[in-house]
């Protein structure tokens, strides 16, 4: 090992440092410190001047390695190290001794000041002493999507990354793309028809030639790590053979049994068991329903199949699995909102009249089971009165759920004008807690409503719903006048329930290892700066599954995640700063000082830590031990601190290297105060 | 007899802590300078051999600092931190070694007052408690 | 004893296994383990309350392992050990055949698979003798101060001689940290600061994985109770985290392992 030569670049930051701390002194007491073989002061390191005498210094001087006394390396650490880099050292040799954020600016000028200084470079010095040179870690870049979802976040994001060149594997659980927005009858705030502005994307998605679409069809495990994952999907049995279907509907119009509850229109419309969910489904090609089809149920009909002219139809179909090496996943997977027995005071689930945001959807829509006109379910009357209750679920404690579903404020008030413009003598109620209209020309939309459309908001919650004679009696309070009673005698009530995430995405989380909220909405790997990435590296986020959210920010975020999907697949290889975990191995006969016992597996945050076994010429096993992922490492050091055999250890912040900072620091050396 | 300067080591994770004593400082708050700071990636990288190694090589006290809970930049390295520290106090304790002597603490990168405000504190208490003596008499014969 | 080994001799003479790892009559008072490996011999065996040892401190042993397949009388500590060197990957499903016994006598309940002996260890009681809680209680009401000279005055006569390690069946790392000499983590002669770190790391490194057997306080020559370390650390792992050690074959680790809502009050 040749012999260390430091260099110490003592920084005045102007007079940030100097006015406090005494850098002169600093600078020649450094330079007696072991291993130090040039130590100066300068005005300004940061500066052209002040970097170029580091990089002199490290071609004069022959420097081993370089500590910059200056501001944190929050700071300039980036700064410095290039620096290093073109100078021709390691740029990994060089580290920052924090003097200005953690000394002079937060004690006062003193001899106690520039000792603490002195102390924090003789740290640093330990540190770079006891560093190794570091090369960035490389790792392939499979240039290949996945996207789970295909409502409009997966859409958006499926076009945009493959509009961006690369591959795109789209998976949609439901028969067609689509999602929630398929069911919205016009949009707010502009009040488009949701179709006509989605179904154009729809058919690009299955037109685009670098796009894979798998309908019907769900993830059932993800293996590896960024830029190499090994997915495996499960296509469901449609009972038909796609290449054969045309799509001619023949088989859907002959079905039998037609009386099955539609999920596209919210249960207020039937299908048959063979069915297309929609006529603008994407793929427009049936789908058998095994719970319902009378063959399926009885052994007898088969009815679809004679009728079929491409005989396309095979009841025998089985599940498929296809699997598939993707670089990036992004999680679409939308939301749900809250059904059933949730709200009993308000009698839903119970009085067919109550029903919830996407029933009204269906209703309104003009492709629905009313044909957009507003009819009730219970006896398909026009409602002379409505009553729609924002927050019912939302930003309610007492119900398990804290937060806001961001979108009900708007699409309360789009339904109330809806149905003015639909029913013009009609009289919609609007009960809500505060009205949340933050977005581009929102709070004017809100205000729309209630100006020019007549809708009446009444401050206040509904606290019970019941029938008399008819009609459904809302009770609730006028709080803006003070907490007077109110009593509302309804034809239809439409509760704006709460968004939720869907059922399957803890199961989806956890097998994807994506860290997910009290709510099972999945987590952002910071909630400012990192909000379409996830903690696993490679895995992003878009729309709903996040939190709750309206078209454009899930369109927004769809294309942000898209673009940092761009940004991976920009390179054939990914570069990795090499500040990881590495598990030590030696000649044999030791191979590794590892016993492999694997509690730092458990502790890995990243499941970065996998179990390699070494083996002899014949293949026999010789003992198994710990091997870290560098492309899943993130550095946290979590396993280093818990290997008992010390086998595990991070660069950058090694073993070595802390444990000779612990000392340099405590160990002032004869004569510094 | 010269007055007593405690020597307290902070060992703090470099997401939360360390960028909160960045902002104390950026901010011109005061704050003893018997403290000095050690970066880690994570407090989960804080190995309990490094406390000890603190102590006896001249520490009065320690400060081990980290992001808050749910707000580990890894997620959970923090929690991980947590628990080997409820351990390690324990053992201190039991061993009557004073864990008063070691100030844990949750400190965000926005809360800059706050680390001020621990850093005196504990600057205070170790005061108090005067030097560890106990500890460091055992840097007997052959220690290097 | 008398069923221990026809059980032996069944085993060895139909090949199940080639030895059997078990407790034979010492020179001193205490019993010393046996490696039978001829049925004919299995009169050396014996079971009685000086069956103390944990012998599944053999089991990572080379020179056991290469003697094949063993089959180990097992005290309830013994079979906790088992359960608590598989979940740690050291021990495989049908390498060993644990004989389960109480050193009191009565039957031997043969084991043959790490499922077997989970659930096994779900039936047996784990009771603390009621001097064994006196104990810890009794340091627990002495001041800071007087704990402080007990552990001093103890580790003074630790020789750092190692065979409290030697002895401990979860000690099987090939490299300790005290061998670990870049850096030096636990300097090398035997002082009061050495000393002090050496036992420190033995109780974190057990921490959540020790079974209470109490074969490092039976191995001390100089009579340090190191158990007494290791036992408080059970009772806070248990206290704390609700979690026992060496009582399921995939369980996981107190020290690996997290929950959000663990107690903070420490923390400011």
């Amino acid at each position: 090992m040749t012999l260390a030569r430091i260099g110490v670049f003592v920084c005045h930051c102007g007079e940030n440092i100097s006015a406090t701390v005494d850098c002169a002194k600093v600078a020649a007491e450094a330079a007696k410190l072991p291993g130090v073989a040039h130590s100066v002061d300068y005005k300004y390191m940061c500066s052209d001047p002040g970097q170029q005498l580091i990089q002199s210094a490290i071609r004069e001087k022959g420097l081993t390695g370089v500590v910059v006394a200056a501001c944190s390396p929050r700071m300039h650490e980036p700064t410095f190290r290039r620096a290093c880099a073109e100078a021709g050292l390691n740029p990994f040799l060089c580290e920052m001794a924090n003097i200005r954020e953690h000394c002079s600016w937060v004690h006062e000028k003193g001899e106690a000041t520039t000792a603490k200084a002195l102390d924090i470079v003789r740290t640093l010095v330990a540190k770079v002493k006891k560093g190794k040179p570091l090369q960035p870690i490389q790792v392939p870049v499979t240039k290949t999507a996945l996207v789970l979802g295909g409502g409009i976040a997966g859409i958006q994001a499926s076009l945009d990354i493959a509009n961006a060149g690369h591959r795109v594997i789209l998976v949609e659980k439901e028969p067609s793309i689509g999602g929630h927005m398929a069911q919205l009858s016009e949009t707010f705030p502009t009040l488009d028809c949701s179709q006509c502005i989605l179904t154009p994307r729809m058919v690009e998605v299955a037109q685009h030639p670098n796009i894979t679409l798998y309908s019907y069809s769900e993830l059932e495990g993800l293996e590896g790590f960024i830029g190499n994952f090994k997915a495996r999907i499960r296509r469901k049995a449609r009972g038909l053979d796609e290449t054969l279907c045309t799509g001619c509907g023949l088989c859907t119009q002959k079905c039998p049994t037609r009386r099955i509850p539609s999920e596209f229109d919210a249960g207020l419309g039937l299908r048959p068991a063979i069915y297309v969910p929609f006529p603008q489904a994407v793929p427009n090609k049936p789908v058998i329903d095994r719970d319902h089809c009378t063959y399926f149920l009885k052994g007898k009909c088969r009815l679809c199949e004679k009728v079929c002219p491409t005989q396309a139809i095979r009841f025998d179909q089985e599940d498929e699995i296809v699997e598939a090496e993707v670089g990036a996943v992004v999680l679409a997977t939308g939301f749900d909102i809250k059904h059933g027995d949730f709200f009993p005071e308000y009698g839903y689930g119970r009085f067919q009249d109550v029903i919830d945001g996407l029933q009204f959807e269906r209703l309104a829509s003009a492709s629905g089971p009313t044909l957009g006109e507003i009819r009730r379910p219970s006896d398909g009357k026009v409602p002379e009165t409505v009553v729609f209750v924002a927050c019912a679920g939302s930003r309610d404690p007492a119900k398990g759920i804290e937060y806001c579903s961001k979108i009900c404020c708007m699409y309360t008030a789009k339904h109330a004008m809806l149905y003015k413009h639909k029913v013009h003598q009609g009289k919609p109620f609007v009960f809500y807690m505060d009205i949340r209209a933050g977005g581009k020309m929102y709070e004017e939309f809100v205000r729309r409503a209630m100006e020019e459309d007549g809708v009446q908001y009444v401050r206040g919650r509904v606290s019970r719903i019941y029938e008399r004679g008819g009609k459904l009696v809302v009770k609730g309070a006028d709080t803006l006048l003070g907490a007077r009673p109110l009593e509302i005698e309804a034809d239809l009530v439409v509760l704006a329930t709460a968004a939720v995430a869907n059922a399957g995405a803890e199961d989806l989380a956890q097998k994807l290892h994506v860290s997910y909220d009290a709510h099972a909405f999945f987590a952002e790997a910071h909630p400012k700066l990192r909000p379409v990435e996830t903690n696993t590296a490679g895995i992003f986020l878009a729309g709903a599954c996040q939190a709750p959210k309206d078209i454009p920010d899930s369109v927004s975020q769809a294309s942000g995640a898209a673009a940092k999907v761009a940004a991976l697949f920009s390179r054939s290889e990914l570069v990795r700063e090499p500040l990881v975990a590495v598990v030590d191995r030696q000649a044999p006969p030791v191979y590794s000082s590892c016993v492999g016992c694997f509690l730092c597996q458990g502790a890995c945050p990243y499941q970065a830590i996998e179990k390699e076994e070494i083996r002899n010429r014949d293949g026999g096993l010789i003992k198994t031990v710990a091997k870290v992922n560098p492309g899943l490492c993130q550095g946290c050091g979590t396993c280093v601190a818990l290997c008992r055999t010390k086998s595990i250890d991070i660069q950058g912040y090694s073993h070595e290297q802390v444990y000779a900072e612990v000392l340099a620091l405590l160990n002032r050396g004869e004569g510094d105060a | 007899m010269p007055e007593f300067r405690p020597r307290i080591v902070a060992f703090v994770c470099n997401w939360c802590t360390y960028a909160g004593a960045d902002l104390t400082g950026t901010s011109r708050m005061k704050y003893s300078p018997q403290v000095s700071i050690i970066r880690f990636p994570c407090t989960g990288r804080i190995d309990f051999m490094l406390l000890l190694k603190a102590f006896a090589n001249g520490a009065d006290g320690i400060i081990v600092s980290g992001c808050h809970p749910n707000d580990c930049h890894y997620s959970s390295g923090n929690f991980h931190a947590r628990r080997r520290w409820i351990v390690f106090r324990a053992l201190l304790d039991f061993l009557g070694i004073d864990v008063r002597r070691i100030q844990f603490s949750w400190v965000s990168a926005a809360e800059g007052a706050k680390w001020a405000r621990l850093v005196n504190e504990t600057a205070e208490r170790i005061h108090g408690l005067g030097p560890f003596t106990d500890y460091h008499r055992l840097r007997g014969m052959g220690v290097e | 004893m008398k069923a221990l080994q026809d059980k032996a001799r069944e085993l060895l003479a139909g090949g199940a296994v080639q030895v059997v790892i078990g407790y034979g009559r010492g020179s001193a008072a205490a019993a010393r383990a046996v490696f039978v490996r001829e049925a004919s011999a299995v009169d050396a065996l014996v079971l009685d309350e000086t069956c103390l040892q944990n012998l599944a401190v053999y089991l990572r042993k080379p020179e056991v392992r290469r003697l094949g397949k063993a089959a180990l009388v097992a005290i309830p500590a013994v079979l906790r050990t088992i359960l608590q060197l598989a979940a740690e990957n050291q021990v495989s499903d049908g390498s060993l055949i644990a004989l389960a016994v109480t050193p009191s006598g009565g039957e031997v309940v043969p084991l043959a698979t790490l499922d077997a002996v989970e659930k096994h260890v779900a039936g047996l009681d784990f009771p603390r003798g009621a001097a064994e809680e006196a104990e810890l209680r009794k340091f627990a009401e002495m001041g800071l101060q007087e704990r402080r000279s007990f552990w001093e005055e103890q580790f003074s006569r630790c020789l750092k001689c190692y065979a409290c390690r030697a002895a401990c069946p979860l000690c099987y790392c090939e490299r300790c940290t005290v061998e670990c000499n870049q850096p030096q983590w636990i300097p090398v002669p035997a002082h009061d600061l050495g000393n002090l770190e050496w036992n420190v790391m033995r109780a974190m490194h057990l921490a959540g994985r020790c079974v209470d057997c109490g074969d490092c306080s039976r191995a001390c020559p100089v009579g340090i109770p190191l158990q007494l370390l290791n036992r408080r650390l059970v009772d806070e792992v248990y206290e704390r985290f609700a979690f026992r050690s060496g009582m399921a074959v995939h369980g996981e680790n107190a020290m690996s392992t997290f929950k959000p809502d663990d107690p903070e009050d420490f923390i400011r």
